[in-house]
């Protein structure tokens, strides 16, 4: 069955980095640019998780992601380079469309804002399993109650996908047509998808009830298969990272005086 | 009033969520598979909403987005975990409120998740992509408004309105007709007044 996770697995410095190093280097990337305010900040960001990328072998997995964000990014150069309020000084033109120096700047912060959270977020996704990332968080005082909700979604998700598979078979070969124009699409989607929901919130009740069997509402503390504690580099690359954060900050307060 | 926000804390609520983010991801996926230009990933978040409560509805929702954004790098979601929240607790709101028994009931609450939605949507939209919302069409709306000179609060304010109103009518008259059609034996496990009887 295939899974909806990114996770790459290999062995490498970053796979073996507990989980909540990742998480805070996603809020110190996203967060410095905010703080220092100037664009050459998002471009260390940027370089810093590129390094991490290229460290972590997983460049590969990256481009797809990038790829998919330029749609965005180029609409939002597209409507703010034409159409910003504040546009007043001509760049340069392309025919009838001309765009402006204030929209393109104000398009270029954020489209860089977006590629910085992306990169953040693909660093710690494609290199974190996410039963170790719910095992992580338990073990941190999280309810396991909802350890178990994260955890069983990627279990559902592909069995829904199984099923949603055989019941788009069953209603093609009893002849309903899933292809043509936007009203015949419309009308395919009820009768496709009301049986894969029914079907799994049915099974829900027997889920429920198995659970229940094997003390699912239990008060009792669990224990873990194994332990996971913030190792020596963890702790290095945590403080390296706080040096950046307290950096910007200082940045910010110079600039200013 | 009191029965407004009571949830149950039990083994088959915990079992809902997980069931409801599936069928969100599988709503996205027949949306993207049959080239509808709605969303519609908010299906499985309004019927935990109905079944479950505002509490559990919200929850689905935020887990949703937390879940998709922390494992399939999809930042872009994860910005939109508050949205989510608070349409499974609007629907949740109404459906307790007892919206959810007729058809136009189910109208009104997706008028109510509809403009829950657009009003926690806009700032973000405006924080983190400056007015835009990545659709086709609400971009296009967003980009006549800033031509002809609305103020850039009001644009996105349009362009969340063109997409997320009739992407909410359709989700919630599709879970209407699936709820409609849920077995007793499943929906009585999230009744509120329910009692142990003992037969003797």
């Amino acid at each position: 069955m295939k899974s909806i996770s990114l996770y790459v697995d290999q062995d490498t410095f970053l796979t073996r980095l507990h989980s909540f190093s990742k998480l805070y280097y996603i809020v110190v990337a996203i967060i410095i640019p905010l703080i220092g305010g100037s664009l050459g900040l998002y471009g260390l960001c940027l370089g810093l998780s590129f390094c991490l990328i290229i460290a972590g072998r997983i460049v590969k997995r990256v481009l797809p992601l990038i790829a998919f964000s330029f749609t965005i990014i180029l609409t939002v150069f597209l409507i703010h380079g034409l159409f910003n309020q504040e546009n007043e000084q001509i760049l340069f033109s392309l025919g009838p469309l001309i765009f402006y120096q204030e929209g393109l700047l104000y398009a270029t912060k954020i489209g860089l804002n977006i590629l910085n959270m992306l990169l953040a977020f693909a660093v710690f996704v494609l290199t974190t399993r996410p039963a170790v990332l719910v095992d992580d968080l338990e073990q941190a005082g999280f309810s396991p109650r909802f350890g178990y909700m994260i955890s069983s979604v990627f279990q559902i998700i592909p069995q829904m996908m199984g099923t949603m598979n055989t019941i788009m078979d069953a209603q093609r070969s009893r002849g309903l047509e899933t292809e043509g124009n936007l009203l015949v699409r419309t009308r395919a989607f009820i009768p496709l998808i009301s049986p894969v929901v029914n079907s799994s919130l049915i099974n829900t009740r027997e889920r429920a009830i198995a659970l229940e069997v094997r003390g699912f509402d239990s008060k009792q503390k669990k224990t873990f298969l194994q332990d996971h504690k913030l190792q020596r580099e963890d702790k290095l690359f945590m403080a390296f990272m706080t040096i950046l954060l307290i950096g910007s900050v200082i940045w910010r307060i110079t600039t200013w005086l | 009033m009191k029965q407004l926000f009571k949830t149950k804390w039990n083994a088959a609520c915990f079992v809902l969520i997980p069931a409801c983010i599936g069928i969100n991801y599988l709503g996205k996926l027949f949306a993207s598979v049959l080239k509808l230009p709605l969303w519609l990933d908010s299906i499985g978040t309004c019927i935990g909403g109905i079944l479950g409560g505002p509490i559990i509805g919200g929850i689905c929702g935020a887990a949703n987005n937390l879940i998709f954004g922390f494992t399939t790098g999809d930042s872009i979601t994860l910005v939109y975990a508050l949205t989510s929240l608070g349409i499974g607790a609007a629907v949740g709101i109404m459906a307790r409120l007892g919206h959810m028994k007729t058809l136009s009931g189910a109208l009104l609450t997706a008028c109510v998740a509809g403009f829950t939605a657009v009003v926690i949507s806009t700032p973000l939209n405006l924080i983190f992509w400056g007015g835009t919302t990545g659709n086709i069409w609400g971009d296009a709306v967003f980009a006549w408004s800033q031509a002809s000179g609305l103020p850039v609060i009001l644009g996105s304010f349009l362009d969340e309105v063109v997409v997320d109103i009739p992407d909410k009518f359709i989700t919630l008259l599709i879970v209407f007709t699936i709820v409609k059609g849920l077995p007793r034996k499943l929906t009585s496990l999230y009744e509120l007044d329910d009692e142990v009887v003992s037969l003797d």
